[in-house]
């Protein structure tokens, strides 16, 4: 663990550039069609819950890594071998995130672009960052988020003065009954990108106010889920459902349609924009946190020489995981979701915390 | 750190600066074959033969400066044929010397034949698709003609034919609204839906087509071809079945809200279009309700405007008056709508969108009505047709010069 501390704000601040950050682009929950941003608010709070627990879990140990107490709960093989399993799924899914990235960037703008290049160039600028540190990765953090912020806010006015949001494709609500709702809650929106701030597990101890960090996580986690559900109906508004579900990236489509004054149009570069942004804050945080955790993990006292090393394989699993976008995405979908990302962000830390609980029970009973 | 280890530092940095910005996906200018409109039509072999139109920046930039450009025309046309869409596009390629490029294709045209004997379904997806085109890009019908007709002819005041299409739709639909612009991404919208069907405007040459090719077109006043927006095409099933025509025309534009400003003529004690009513703004709200276990539909339109011609004395000074008048818009404008429902009704397409409104208030009666709306549901729907005409302002004058004229004969 390297030796940095950020502030609740900053915490705040990475949670949202986060969560929102590549599910801002991608289409969720598009089974309940009409009502995705329902689905999104729902799975907030399942979001809240599941950061309820990881947040008790840093309660029991607020000054050690995760990799490190999982040792302390588990004896040292068995809490080594998750550990390590931990760091596959975080480098797991950084590729993911930046295959995400790379297929965007192709799709819609650099068609004869090699999928490695793209790739390539975005994990350069993360690596470089990266090893300076989680404060470097923060302050970036603050100052795209502003930037974000202005986007988010000027998209917004332009999006509703030119008039293409028609909130009648908003109904019916609940089409597909509150049983399909539910379940697309359960098997998607909790996951991601809510479940995915078991991530901030490992940047918790860096927090130099640990009891700020229960509230800067939930009103994080409000912050993006509003924003994302806000999205999302907008989406739906602009688009209407069926071209919403034909959509790869819905956000990309309703912002071509803003036209205004007769020149204000094709503002693709706010997609452009809001891609590299969230793109580098998620990928940056997921593989900061796959280095720190190998360099725990093997006694590794300077942990930025792993950034190159961790770049490299997240690069070329990027490139690997899948043959095709369509493959990459029902992958996410099918797959990703049952089994990775429900026992890695749900069941274990669940089973973790009913541990530390009864052994620090034992502890303060001696 | 060495001096040593800066330098190659400092090199490294020089060589992705000249590299990487050099960028993998560069389209210059001046390889580029900007297409402004593209025009579809199907030959006698079954093939889709695309026409391009492509801007001729050098003629553009010379007219807009006021002289000292090209003498040719603004756009040059070229036409190729494929099996597919893609196909046509691609072998465009084989006939212009420049990349194709469509981020600046404003008009799509499709031609009549193609509409109906085919339809427009399968052609739609290979631009939706393309990252390049627009989905806000501008779809026609070439009314009676054919699609490289409407692309082919040169037009004044808008150098660029494709602008004036545009120009003329959004224009007309705002000030006359017997016409709407309509998009490529509304047009797939409104056919993947179950509950509507698209309408589209149509164009069509006056004039001869040929004589609308050359340069000589535009150098006279009185133009030998000009392009015109005429009807709207109604669709079932993806082809083009009928045209629209004006009042009901119109009574559509009404329906969809689309409609912004518009003349109605009214009748004055028995005499026909004395009164000009400008219709200076509206809103029209569509709603479904459910009675008997049978769908009904309420257009409740509401307008606002002036009155601006007379061509009879009538006493505009008299509120009582106005009043009578503003009943009379109110039974015209429905007398509009009406008509253009049972037009609809004959052609058993549902061009307003009526099913989607009775979708999105009782969605579990869609399940019912949906599978055979447009067949069997539609045709028989109860419309009520309602209308709140107001009119605010008479112009500069209250009564007409016309009662004093009648006043001292």
């Amino acid at each position: 663990m390297e030796q940095a501390k950020i502030s609740a704000y900053q915490l705040f601040v990475l949670i949202v550039m986060f969560t929102v950050g590549s599910a801002l682009m991608l289409p969720l929950a598009s089974e309940v069609k009409q009502s995705a941003w329902l689905a999104i608010l729902l799975g907030m709070g399942g979001g809240f819950l599941l950061y309820l627990i990881y947040h008790g879990l840093y309660q029991y140990y607020p000054n050690i890594l995760p990799t490190e107490y999982v040792q302390k709960l588990l004896g040292k093989t068995f809490g080594r071998v998750l550990g390590f399993i931990y760091i596959l799924y975080f480098m797991y899914l950084a590729a993911r995130v930046l295959r995400d990235f790379g297929e965007m960037l192709l799709t819609f703008a650099y068609e004869d672009t090699p999928l490695f290049i793209a790739n390539a160039l975005l994990i350069i600028v993360i690596v470089y960052t990266v090893r300076k540190g989680i404060e470097v990765i923060a302050r970036t953090g603050e100052l795209l988020f502003v930037l974000a912020g202005l986007l988010a806010i000027s998209g917004l006015i332009l999006i509703i003065a030119s008039g293409v949001i028609d909130t009648a494709n908003l109904k019916p609500v609940l089409e597909k009954g509150l049983g399909a709702l539910l379940k697309t809650t359960a098997t998607q929106t909790l996951y991601v990108p809510f479940g995915e701030v078991v991530v901030f597990a490992m940047i918790l101890p860096y927090l130099n106010k640990s009891e700020k960090a229960k509230r800067a996580g939930l009103l994080a986690l409000t912050l993006s889920g509003v924003t994302l559900a806000l999205v999302a109906a907008i989406n739906i508004s602009v688009l209407g459902v069926s071209l919403l579900s034909r959509s790869q990236f819905p956000l990309l489509s309703s912002i071509q349609m803003i036209q205004i004054a007769g020149f204000l149009e094709r503002l693709d570069v706010y997609f452009m924009l809001t891609l590299i942004i969230g793109g580098f804050c998620k990928i940056g945080i997921y593989t900061y946190v796959a280095i720190i955790g190998t360099a725990d993990l093997f006694n590794i006292k300077e942990s930025s020489q792993l950034s190159f090393p961790i770049g490299l394989i997240i690069l070329l699993l990027s490139i690997i995981i899948a043959s095709n976008f369509s493959e990459h995405i029902q992958e996410g979908l099918q797959i990703v979701t049952l089994y990775i990302l429900f026992p890695m962000q749900v069941i274990i830390p669940v089973l973790l915390l009913v541990i530390a609980f009864f052994k620090n029970r034992k502890k303060n009973n001696n | 750190m060495g001096m040593r280890y800066k330098k190659i530092l400092l090199f490294l940095l020089i060589i992705c600066i000249t590299t990487i910005s050099g960028c993998w996906n560069k389209k210059e200018l001046n390889e580029l074959s900007i297409i402004s409109a593209l025009g579809i039509d199907k030959n006698e072999e079954g093939e889709y033969v695309k026409t391009f139109q492509i801007i001729n920046p050098k003629n553009v930039a010379g007219a807009l400066q006021g002289g000292g450009g090209g003498q040719g025309p603004a756009v040059t046309v070229y036409s190729a044929t494929g099996k597919t869409i893609l196909d046509s596009h691609y072998m465009g390629s084989t006939k212009i010397s420049r990349r194709l490029y469509m981020a600046h294709t404003n008009l799509l045209v499709i031609s009549e034949e193609l509409a109906r004997e085919e339809g427009i379904i399968k052609i739609l997806d290979a631009f939706e698709r393309d990252p390049e085109i627009r989905p806000t890009t501008t779809i026609v019908i070439a009314h009676e003609a054919k699609a490289e007709d409407i692309v082919k002819s040169l037009t004044a005041i808008d150098n660029i034919p494709a602008d004036k299409v545009v120009k003329t739709l959004e224009t007309s639909e705002r000030v006359w609204g017997g016409e709407l612009k309509v998009t490529l991404q509304g047009v797939i919208k409104k056919l993947t839906d179950s509950g509507t069907d698209p309408l589209i405007t149509g164009v069509r040459v006056i004039g001869d087509p040929e004589k609308g090719k050359k340069i000589e077109n535009i150098q006279a006043s009185e133009l030998d071809a000009t392009l015109e927006a005429d009807g709207l095409a109604i669709f079932k099933n993806g082809k083009l079945i009928n045209w629209l025509h004006g009042d009901n025309a119109r009574g559509a534009v009404w329906v969809l809200d689309k409609l912004k400003k518009t003349i109605v003529n009214l009748e004055w004690e028995g005499v026909k279009d004395v009164i000009g009513y400008q219709v200076m703004r509206q809103n029209t709200e569509v709603s479904a309700a459910i009675k008997n276990e049978q769908p009904e539909i309420t257009v409740h339109v509401r307008a606002e405007g002036d009155i601006r011609e007379v061509r009879n004395p009538v006493k505009l000074s008299d509120p009582d008056v106005l009043r009578k008048i503003e009943k009379l818009a109110e039974k015209e404008i429905k007398r509009q709508i009406e008509g253009s429902v049972e037009f609809a009704k004959e052609n058993k397409t549902d061009i307003f969108g009526f099913g989607d409104e009775v979708h999105r208030s009782y969605p579990d009666a869609w399940k019912d009505f949906g599978k055979d709306w447009q067949e069997t549901v539609f045709p028989e729907i109860k419309v009520d047709v309602k209308v709140d005409a107001f009119i605010r302002r008479t112009g500069l004058r209250n009564n007409s010069y016309l009662s004093d004229y009648e006043n001292s004969h």
